[in-house]
């Protein structure tokens, strides 16, 4: 079992090696961006990195939902681990947009819908982790941090349907795969984007089965989280 | 038969364990005395049996005419006290009391009788009580609404020797009615009914 | 004057060494600071409308509603943890009712505030209010959204340390997407601008949050 998952490892560095290679250098640049479009390549990463912190927002709100109906600890590290992990991959989101907007758009920051989006789910993000900090019993904390987090679940669609119908304008490119169900972008470029997505989502459940297992073995020593 | 019962109670806070594996339980006219020094549990046992604290592991059942209460049911059936049980300092006891029948769904009649029987003025503020009466105010609270289960941490604090004398006779009375008792308090007490001791090691 | 001036310099250094001990208040003051900058930012910017006088002041008007909230409903559960009421509250009521009952009273004082600060609001914008009964509508609907999220975080909050920063924080980004659906129907309401959303997703949000409280309240508030 241990060769399996080290194989398993070893195996995904290698996937995310290639991706990296292949979105630096192999696949062509975006059409229609600006200096011939060699800064698209953000997208291979960008993209990725904000998926996760959504999906991080799901698995969140799911598995504080379980605790709150079981009262498993497990479900409430599970929790905390995607909280934390959404954290990191929405400020890597969040950073690498913001150089991308730089570049495309002439500024960091431009309370486009969907940058405003991820800044919300950080500060969710952090609402959660501040509230745990907040809470002494261990008792008290779980149970109050998965209904916050069953809360920002239920809040969330109006966040995501809202905001765009609202704005006066949106800068970020019309999504290329959801539309139509018809793929308008170049096959390598599409390569490369979804094996980097899968792999940078691979990565996220990886790093948090790993954070799980070390809550699991803090709580079968008595020590907290 | 109204009963109480809990097997293998575990709580720690933070990495302090302060109930690692106690049981018992107490049946109807039984009394459960629960003793230890400072810091035993024994208040966070009651507030378990309450339903206040949520035990790490082990169980708490409480039965009621042949059926087993469910948590929130447990809450709002037994009858507790304790020293920090407060009230609203703005309002009177009569208010106080009339307030907690409302929500219990109790004769609001009820509340002056008790008031009259622990021997306290139905118009004072319970911010204007002096501890012992605050004490009484707790007894006649917990009896609001009949319990079959009553939950007594150090029930005769504060109290003068008549006052002393009062609830536990009041307890006597509960007893005899049928209802079973968890009582901690640091060192042993004289009550009423058929009484059995633990000790709580810290 | 010197044993003044130590015992004033005691304090301060006690204060600063706990504070680094556990750089609470520090982390949530930082936190309350950005998620107060977001949501403002949210209600004036590109999303707020353009830069004019009825779109400024509709998203100063929940500014106004939203903070008020922020100062004055906690105080719903905090008062009764503080007072330890909160124990002898909790053995006696049904949680759903618990909830209810202090959901209308957190809803009656936003109303009141709103009975006093909308006139002001409307003298200022100095318009002919373009639809009064959506602007009803909003206030009210906007004003149970607002009651509803206050009161399910007051009890989580009541429960916790840094009570009043921390209610913010946490606040702040469950409200947002009433504040934004808010501030664009008042604008509607008030100057004609289309909002680009209906009173239909506010309902939504309220429900949805109602709901919520409903069910997620009784594990807040009890074990």
């Amino acid at each position: 079992m241990h060769a399996v998952k080290t194989v398993l490892a070893w195996g995904l560095w290698l996937w995310i090696a290639l991706v990296i290679a292949g979105a630096l250098w192999w696949a062509p640049p975006l059409t229609g961006f600006v200096g011939g479009g060699e800064s698209s390549r953000i997208v291979f990463f960008h993209v990725p990195m904000a998926w996760n912190a959504f999906v991080a927002f799901i698995i969140a709100g799911v598995a504080s939902a379980m605790y709150l109906k079981g009262r498993a600890p497990r479900r409430d590290a599970a929790a905390k681990a995607a909280v934390e992990l959404g954290l990191v991959f929405g400020v890597l989101a969040t950073v690498s947009g913001s150089i991308w907007a730089r570049i495309e758009w002439g500024a960091f920051w431009n309370w486009d819908p969907r940058q405003t989006t991820i800044v919300l789910a950080l500060l969710f993000y952090a609402a959660y982790l501040a509230l745990r900090a907040a809470v002494a019993d261990h008792e008290t904390r779980r149970r109050l941090a998965a209904g916050y987090a069953v809360l920002g679940l239920v809040v969330a669609p109006f966040l995501f349907f809202i905001a765009p119908r609202i704005a006066a304008f949106s800068l970020h490119p019309e999504p290329v795969i959801n539309t139509e169900g018809e793929v308008k972008m170049d096959p390598a470029v599409l390569a490369v984007l979804v094996s980097g997505s899968t792999a940078f989502t691979a990565l996220f459940f990886w790093v948090h089965s790993l954070q799980c297992r070390l809550a699991a073995v803090a709580r079968r020593n008595g020590l907290e989280a | 038969m109204p009963a109480i019962e809990f097997h293998d109670l575990h709580r720690r806070f933070g990495r302090v364990r302060v109930l690692s594996g106690v049981s018992g339980g107490a049946g109807a006219g039984e009394v459960l005395l629960v003793t230890g020094a400072n810091g035993s549990g024994k208040s966070t046992l009651l507030r378990c049996l309450a339903g206040l604290l949520a035990p790490d592991k082990g169980e708490v059942r409480m039965t009621v005419g042949g059926r087993v209460l469910e948590p929130a049911e447990r809450r709002r059936a037994v009858g507790y006290l304790a020293p920090d049980l407060a009230f609203y300092e703005p309002l009177t006891t009569a208010e106080n009391l009339a307030f907690f029948a409302r929500l219990r769904g109790v004769d609001p009649g009820r509340g002056a009788a008790l008031l009259d029987w622990v021997g306290l003025p139905h118009d004072r503020a319970a911010g204007a009580l002096s501890s012992g009466m605050v004490q009484r105010l707790r007894w006649a609270w917990a009896l609001l609404h009949w319990p079959d289960v009553l939950l007594l941490d150090e029930p005769l604090a504060n109290l003068d020797p008549p006052g002393r004398k009062l609830v536990s006779q009041l307890l006597a009375e509960q007893l005899e009615r049928g209802a079973a008792a968890v009582v901690a308090n640091p060192a042993p007490i004289d009550l009423p009914g058929s009484v059995r001791r633990v000790e709580l090691a810290g | 004057m010197s044993s003044w001036l130590a015992e004033a310099a005691a304090v301060f250094a006690k204060d600063w060494r706990a504070e680094l001990r556990t750089r609470f208040a520090l982390n949530t003051l930082g936190l309350f600071a950005v998620a107060t900058l977001v949501v403002v930012s949210m209600a004036l910017g590109p999303i707020g409308g353009a830069p004019n006088g009825p779109s400024v002041l509709s998203a100063v008007l929940w500014l106004i509603l939203l903070f008020a909230a922020t100062a004055g409903l906690p105080r719903l559960f905090v008062a009764e943890e503080e007072t330890h009421t909160a124990t002898a509250l909790r053995l006696s009521a049904t949680p759903s009712a618990l909830f209810g009952g202090k959901l209308a009273y957190g809803l009656t004082l936003l109303v009141a505030l709103e009975a006093i600060t909308t006139p002001l609001y409307l003298a200022m914008v100095q318009l002919p209010v373009a639809s009064p009964r959506l602007l009803l509508a909003v206030l009210l609907l906007g004003a149970v959204g607002l009651a509803a999220a206050s009161t399910l975080v007051a009890v989580m909050v009541a429960q916790a340390r840094a009570r009043g920063t921390l209610f913010a924080v946490l606040l702040f980004p469950v409200l947002v997407p009433l504040l934004v659906m808010a501030v664009a129907l008042t604008r509607q309401a008030v100057a004609g601008e289309p909002a680009n959303v209906g009173l239909t997703q506010l309902v939504l949000y309220d429900a949805s949050v109602i709901v919520a409280g409903l069910m997620l309240f009784p594990a807040m508030w009890n074990p």
